[in-house]
């Protein structure tokens, strides 16, 4: 049993532990495959919507998206998606708050002329009108069309941190607001390319089945970047949350999707990071049935799609099964994930799952919990990086938090040592449940913020029969005492999210 | 009694020899075998050494093509989710405990021609996957009420897709475009149906017995195992499964003479959408039109296509625009979808679609164009099979479509490609871009 897992660790994750290093100023992470017959790149660079400056909220992730959808000094676009075709390969772009990763992955059969067009894109990108014309007006649709309108599940979590993060460089989403993202023109992203994609803020992230002339081929040719300054600013620190803080997004919806959570001093590395993680994990291990809130508040009793726990950003949960890498924040937040549950039931479900996170912060985990949960994540954590690409992306953020080693293998050999004492007392440390804001996507907001502020019993009604342990539960749940100051209440109209400016 | 068939490629290629090399005899990178039992149930293994992990996938030829019954619309997908309520021997909670305690990465889906229910696992623990799988699918057993809780989450599931427009205009369109085949409703069912479903107790036994049968499922083993040992233990855990597949009731739908229509209005905001269906064939890997048709779908309206560089690149006339000429059992759809930016340029951008759809018709594609796409999808199928998880899931809609013969149509539908030539994709297109066998749905926001 201890050789079987020892040589899964050995495949999935030994050439990271191995070979990862970083290379004289340029900071080259490597992850050799020497089996793997295709290169992945992700070229990382210590910039985010966290360097927006304000008033033009989305010109990081706007500079980004012309890069890797538009012309380089080389080729039109046109020209750089007929190169790209046959090969199956493309170059994407991820931005998060503190970094922008410019990434793809190509067949060694290709990989002269897929790099040849890789380079280009981050060294000489065009920056023709037409491409910024295109991608802000793709970036605007997608907030004003698709976010506000039908995504109620991201709008919630997008919602959410920008209310946590108020008067921070965290407090607006990624794409932008809609007037900065109007407000920014083609030198503005001219200047903040020439600013930012620069040697300070550079990372080289390359793996799978290359060979060291291919390294120093990149490091040469990455020389041409300009020095540059460190693009970093001081981490977000948002204010304090005063008791229960609510914000009800109001549209039209016959479904409500709720998020609350509150910000948490840890980040991946630390010990009591992976207490919390093990904790976390069991509370509500994201798509996963193994989750405790999704046994409570969906296999018990039916009223959504699934309830999830996060210590870690998580982009795009409602389509993915594991996390990205390379969205590392050096400013957390814990989070609940409610799915979208009928509008009766609205006020139970938050309720539901504010009464198990108390429980959980004021008894711990059990004895039992503990150990199936650690069970569980010695195989479970196998999953998150699978590919090359995958691992390759966790050894940048590893880089990126000053992990020396490799994440997922101190996750799991911590789990050999962390104890229940250990986890117990981080949770009293770092969870509360007093001090929470959530959002709410709903409709007829007036009658939730009643029901909030009136602590209004919460009673529920089930199409099937229910065991009786649930409905004495019930009794309890829909009861569980919320104090809520009315002044903490403030109902959004969905047409003004990620308007205006942040005040950031 | 068990029948073992061993097939060998050209290639032998593990997990670092891909290769997109054409002239290879057989398509599909890795070898497999195939295990087939008395009572029709077949097994398809495909050992990757070193891998760690086990894809085990079990695929039950029936989706929500299936649901013939009136009412019964989205049932396969509800029957999805009661699978994890438990047998006599393991409950549901056992199920999950067990689960749990694997660590593993397990999740089922449903489609409109099968339902595929998986768990990716340490190697070391396939015997307990052998264990629960076989026995949940010989020997389901649930109450009433749990049944009605499921019932439940399933709609939230359709409230949740209902807010994307996407979802309603895929709604709109297969009731439009079908009359009598059961292709009219989508997997998730119509709302009423999903409404009534905490009714069908008794109806969801005889869906069990009727469709989950050897003979009916297919299990597929891809990842770190011993071939010979499995096999032997596949005998014996689904061996006495009992055979009774009782065939649903499918009505041929018939052969569309007129263009349909309509104008959907969402309710919220979105971009206006165009989706235009033309009536597809039923999968065939013998069949040469239809590969030439699933190349046209890219050739035409993919991201390399003239339109796709005129309207989205060119004008920005559009969010994007693409051709899904994909695969199913019966005929279905050969779709092409946009979003357009301006609801002002709908007819204008329907214009540009039929100026393309003419073009194909009349005018045989570049050679080179044609040998772009050719290799493109060489590269993109094989730098799709990494993982034991990417080989399965890339596989199953194949097994399904096909049965035991998935792997191998794999290979018969590469080797078509490399056959086609640009008249063939002229003549895909003449035979099934007809005006009369179309049906196009208009989206557009309320407000």
């Amino acid at each position: 049993m201890k050789t079987m897992i020892f040589s899964l660790l050995i495949f999935l994750l030994g050439s990271s532990a191995a070979f990862a290093q970083l290379l004289d100023e340029k900071h080259i992470v490597k992850l050799p495959v020497e089996t793997d017959p295709t290169v992945s790149f992700r070229i990382f660079f210590n910039v985010g919507s966290q360097n927006d400056p304000k008033g033009k909220e989305g010109l990081a992730s706007l500079t980004a998206s012309i890069m890797t959808g538009g012309a380089t000094t080389q080729h039109s676009y046109e020209e750089i998606l007929d190169r790209l075709y046959p090969m199956a390969s493309s170059i994407s772009s991820q931005i998060d708050k503190e970094v922008t990763v410019i990434y793809g992955r190509t067949h060694k059969d290709n990989l002269d002329d897929y790099y040849a067009l890789l380079k280009a894109v981050i060294l000489s990108p065009a920056f023709m009108e037409a491409d910024f014309q295109r991608e802000k007006t793709n970036i605007l649709n997608y907030i004003q069309k698709s976010l506000r309108y039908s995504q109620d599940e991201e709008l919630g979590k997008e919602t959410l941190y920008e209310y946590i993060f108020e008067g921070t460089p965290y407090a607006h989403n990624e794409e932008g607001h809609v007037a900065g993202l109007n407000s920014i023109t083609l030198d503005d992203v001219k200047a903040f390319y020439k600013a930012n994609f620069t040697q300070s803020n550079l990372t080289i992230g390359i793996g799978g089945g290359f060979d060291d002339e291919l390294v120093e081929k990149i490091r040469k040719d990455f020389n041409v970047l300009p020095q540059g300054k460190s693009s970093n600013v001081d981490v977000a620190k948002p204010a304090a949350i005063n008791g229960f803080e609510v914000k009800i997004v109001e549209k039209d919806a016959n479904a409500t999707a709720i998020s609350f959570g509150f910000p948490i001093d840890v980040v991946r590395g630390s010990r009591e990071f992976y207490a919390l993680a093990i904790a976390t994990s069991w509370l509500g291990e994201h798509r996963n049935s193994s989750s405790h809130l999704y046994q409570v508040i969906r296999e018990k009793r039916g009223l959504n799609y699934g309830d999830y726990a996060y210590i870690e950003h998580f982009p795009l949960g409602y389509r993915r099964s594991f996390p990205p890498s390379n969205v590392p924040r050096r400013q957390q937040i814990f989070q609940i994930w409610i799915r979208p549950v009928p509008n009766e039931a609205r006020v139970f479900a938050f309720r539901a799952a504010l009464r198990e996170l108390q429980m959980l912060v004021d008894h711990g985990m059990t004895k039992e919990t503990f150990k199936l949960t650690k069970n569980f994540l010695k195989n479970y954590t196998l999953h998150y990086a699978p590919t090359t690409s995958a691992r390759l992306g966790y050894a940048l953020d590893d880089h990126f938090y000053g992990i020396e080693g490799d994440h997922w293998q101190i996750f799991r050999s911590l789990l050999d040592e962390i104890t229940l004492e250990e986890v117990n007392a981080a949770l009293k440390k770092h969870f509360q449940y007093k001090n929470v804001k959530t959002v709410f996507i709903t409709s007829d907001a007036a009658a939730l913020k009643d029901a909030l502020v009136n602590n209004s019993p919460s009673p529920i009604e089930y199409e099937s029969e229910k065991p009786a342990d649930v409905l004495e539960e019930d009794k309890e749940i829909s009861t569980y005492p919320l104090t809520v100051n009315p002044e903490n209440v403030t109902i959004v109209p969905v047409d003004v999210l990620f308007e205006g400016e942040t005040g950031s | 009694m068990r029948v073992l068939l061993m097939s060998f490629f050209a290639v032998l290629l593990t997990f670092g020899g891909l290769s997109a090399n054409p002239s290879s005899k057989g398509f599909f990178p890795y070898q497999y075998e195939t295990l087939t039992l008395d009572n029709g149930f077949t097994a398809l293994l495909i050992p990757m050494k070193g891998s760690g992990l086990v894809a085990y996938y079990t695929i039950v030829r029936t989706g929500s093509r299936d649901e013939w019954e009136a009412g019964k619309s989205g049932f396969a997908h509800f029957f999805e989710h009661m699978m994890f309520r438990g047998t006599e021997k393991y409950s549901a909670d056992d199920y999950e405990h067990m689960l749990t305690d694997m660590g593993a990465n397990n999740n089922a889906y449903t489609t409109d021609d099968y339902t595929c229910y998986y768990m990716v696992i340490p190697g070391d623990r396939i015997d307990t996957a052998l264990d629960m799988e076989s026995d949940r699918f010989q020997n389901l057993s649930y109450e009433e009420g749990p049944f009605r809780t499921e019932a439940g989450a399933v709609y939230g599931e359709f409230r949740k897709n209902r807010t994307n427009p996407w979802s309603v205009a895929y709604e709109e369109i297969s009731n439009l475009a079908f009359d009598k085949h059961t292709y009219k409703h989508t997997t998730m069912g119509f709302e009423a149906d999903i409404k009534d479903m905490p009714n069908g107790y008794e109806y969801s036994k005889s869906f069990f017995q009727r469709y989950y049968r050897p003979e009916n499922c297919i299990l597929l083993i891809a990842g770190d195992f011993e071939v010979a040992e499995t096999s032997k233990k596949i005998e014996s855990f689904y061996g006495d499964w009992k055979s009774g597949y009782v065939k649903p009731q499918i009505v041929a739908e018939p052969e569309q003479t007129g263009e349909r229509s309509k104008e959907v209005i969402y309710e919220g905001k979105t971009l206006p959408l165009i989706w235009i269906a033309y009536k597809s064939a039923a999968f065939d890997a013998d069949n040469k039109m239809i590969a030439a048709a699933s190349l046209l779908g890219n050739l035409a309206f993919g991201q390399n296509s003239d339109i796709y560089k005129q309207l989205v690149i060119r004008e920005q006339k559009v969010q994007f625009i693409g051709g899904s000429f994909g695969f199913n059992r019966d005929p279905k759809f050969y779709s092409i979808r946009t979003m357009v930016k301006n609801e002002d340029d709908l007819g204008y951008v329907q214009e540009q679609i039929d100026k393309t759809i003419e073009h194909f018709k009349t005018e045989p594609v570049s050679e080179a164009e044609l040998n772009k796409l050719k290799k493109r999808n060489r590269y993109s199928y094989l730098m799709g099979l990494d993982t034991p998880n990417q080989v399965a899931s890339n596989l199953a809609r194949m097994i399904a479509l096909n049965g035991s013969n998935g792997i191998e149509a794999v290979n018969q539908l590469y080797a078509a490609y490399d056959d086609i030539t640009p008249e063939d994709i002229r003549a895909a297109a003449k035979h099934f871009l007809q005006n009369d066998r179309r049906t196009i749905i208009t989206l557009k926001g309320d407000r």
